[in-house]
């Protein structure tokens, strides 16, 4: 599905992610990790398509797609989504109307017919059980006065909604408690099957004791140094980044 | 000055149409007009909009063209009425003068010249007098019919509010031919103890109009004055609010909307004077400009020494979607009373890009997600009517005329 080659990113001339290599099959789920600043969330965004970052080098192939040649609706629109390691607030704009044109937005690119508001209200109230989340939030400006639990729990709402093939799942439980965690991971959870991916980007093993991922790999410093099954986010866990990192040197 | 001599001509020719009070009280208005100087960028509440421009032109009076919409109550075409239902209690106003519906001491010696203009060519004019105790809705059309090439018209409409009426008054301005216009018009209104009022006004003029808009109004006690103004700027256009609380416990909500594009020119001067004690004044007022467009806000607020336990807010939004755009926003607070509750602010910016995208990540599109924040921004605004009608009647217009985006 993905096909990351040696990719090369920069934000304003410093250079973050170093040659990266990482291929993503549909039906997998994929963990990176990573101390601070080893470039874990840029690859989410550069992925994503944000134009703060610059591409330097390297090929990004998405669905037999150079994925680098599409501006960032068309992402969405071909199925890659990104849960927002900080959601956006945006005043004004309610929810239910926002999700509604995003998904047509959607559609309309597929060539599908849109969806009307009988439809799209049958949709939402069966996604919006699976997070828990109060029908209030569906009036109410998008992420605007959400607890940060609720913001996380909206990402995955919308994620729910629009079905994306390919979700990047930015620092999810970063602000979480354990039952928002498990509200957040049972969501993702559900939404696995064999057409579609994950790419979970996190500090922490926790997440991934819910969520648990076919690969992890370790990110430092812009380059994958390890990547392994779920054991390794243990390993991790236990010896800490600067063990795992000295024996990759070794 | 081209456009002086002409003030003065089509004055003495037209002077003969009236009779009675109003004759006697265009002749006062004219005498001040022409005494005092025109103004220019050299004063102060000109500063960004060049009066003089109005001057080099070769304006002719006309006051002649008809109408028809059945969509509207009233209808003036170029400031003469030619529609009204006798279901309102309505007429000219020279005639409202001389049978007393419209009290004389409405005019006075006025120190804006463009109110004095107005008054000296009130050769024409509505009234309108308000006296339902249940809610009573009346759509006015102000149509600028242009069939000579350059011409100057006078709306005038005279609104009164009678005690503890209660009204919504939709006021469309519009222009139908081409040309250029210069359009100098005056909208006073009276609110009576406890009255209410919404007044809704939505111009949309040609692209060669001249505009100086005066809005007066005069509070009683515990009267309730709700004002959305819709204003897509043109050549140069002008709209002042002149708010007068004069009895206590009167409040005012003053809503605006502003959108200008390619090299237009919009300019609001508000001013809220709160005279007595117990008043409220609460002001949001925003803008959207792009291309090479100016905008200008002058939002002052007097409390005056009497005015105790005034609590009043004020606040102007500003969204500049070209480097080539301006906007000149300033508060003007005037306080001199020491229990009193006043706050201001304005701000300036573009469309939040991590919002933009934010939205992009979901399927929209640059222009998509634009406007669905353009519509997010308007929508602060046009959510305060309370008529449903109107609000969703002037949602679908502002969408229609928000920039396309890029």
């Amino acid at each position: 599905m993905l096909k990351i080659t040696n990719l090369h990113a920069s934000v304003e001339g410093n250079s973050i992610l170093k040659g990266i290599n990482l291929e993503v099959k549909a039906g997998e789920t994929h963990a990176i990790m990573g101390p601070n600043g080893s470039g874990k969330s840029t690859l989410a965004q550069v992925l994503a398509g944000h134009d703060d970052y610059e591409v330097d080098q390297g090929e990004v192939s998405y669905l037999g797609k150079d994925l680098l040649e599409l501006d960032v609706d068309e992402r969405a629109c071909e199925g890659i989504f990104l849960a927002f390691q900080y959601p956006v607030e945006l005043p004004g704009v309610n929810n239910t109307y926002f999700l509604k044109s995003a998904l047509n937005a959607q559609r309309k690119y597929r060539g599908e017919t849109e969806i009307d508001a009988m439809e799209f209200m049958d949709l939402i109230g069966d996604k919006i059980k699976l997070l828990n989340l109060k029908d209030s939030l569906l009036k109410r400006p998008v992420n605007e006065g959400f607890s940060g639990g609720e913001k996380k729990r909206n990402e995955i709402f919308q994620m729910a909604v629009l079905e994306p093939k390919l979700a990047l799942l930015d620092e999810t439980d970063s602000g979480l408690d354990i039952d928002a965690l498990r509200i957040v991971a049972g969501g993702v959870n559900a939404m696995r099957s064999k057409d579609n991916a994950t790419i979970i980007v996190t500090h922490y093993q926790r997440l991934l004791n819910y969520i648990v991922p076919d690969y992890v790999h370790v990110l430092v410093d812009g380059k994958i140094i390890s990547s392994g099954d779920k054991a390794l986010a243990l390993e991790l866990e236990e010896k800490g980044y600067d063990k795992i990192i000295e024996e990759s040197k070794a | 000055m081209k456009a002086l001599d002409n003030f003065k001509a089509d004055f003495e020719n037209t002077l003969q149409l009236s009779k009675g009070l109003i004759k006697e009280i265009r002749s006062k208005a004219f005498e001040k007009f022409i005494s005092e100087k025109f103004p220019t960028r050299r004063d102060e509440y000109w500063k960004y909009s060049d009066p003089s421009s109005i001057l080099k032109l070769d304006l002719n009076y006309n006051d002649s063209g008809d109408f028809k919409d059945d969509n509207y109550d009233i209808i003036l075409s170029n400031g003469r009425i030619v529609k009204t239902l006798s279901k309102f209690k309505t007429g000219n106003i020279s005639d409202g003068l001389d049978n007393g519906d419209v009290p004389k001491e409405i005019f006075k010696e006025e120190k804006n010249p463009f109110l004095n203009l107005n008054n000296a060519f009130a050769v024409n004019g509505c009234y309108l007098i308000l006296d339902s105790k249940t809610k009573k809705d009346v759509k006015i059309l102000n149509v600028i019919n242009n069939n000579s090439d350059c011409q100057a018209v006078y709306p005038k409409l005279i609104i009164i509010a009678k005690k503890n009426s209660d009204s919504t008054v939709f006021e469309e301005v519009k222009v139908v031919g081409e040309g250029i216009n210069f359009v100098n018009s005056v909208v006073d209104i009276i609110l009576e103890d406890g009255a209410n009022l919404e007044h809704i006004i939505l111009d949309d003029y040609a692209k060669d109009t001249y505009s100086i808009s005066n809005i007066c109004v005069k509070q009683s006690k515990d009267s309730n004055f709700r004002s959305h103004n819709f204003s897509m700027g043109k050549k140069l256009a002008r709209r002042d609010y002149n708010i007068e609380l004069l009895g206590t416990g009167a409040n005012c909500d003053l809503y605006g909307l502003y959108f200008v594009d390619g090299e237009n020119h919009i300019d609001h001067h508000t001013t809220v004077e709160h005279k007595k004690e117990h008043c409220t004044s609460n002001e949001h007022y925003k803008g959207i400009l792009s291309g090479k467009s100016v905008g200008v806000f002058n939002g002052r607020i007097h409390v005056h020494p009497k005015a105790q336990k005034t609590d009043a807010i004020q606040n102007n939004q500003n969204l500049l979607l070209t480097d080539d755009a301006i906007i000149h926003t300033k508060p003007e607070l005037e306080i001199y009373a020491d229990d009193v509750k006043c706050t201001h602010g304005a701000t300036i910016g573009q469309l939040d890009e991590k919002a933009l995208f934010y939205l992009r990540t979901r399927g929209l599109n640059q222009k998509e997600a634009q406007r669905l924040l353009m519509r997010a921004y308007v929508g602060e605004i046009i959510d305060n009517i309370s008529n449903g009608e109107i609000r969703t009647r002037m949602m679908n217009i502002v969408l229609d005329r928000l920039p396309k985006g890029d």
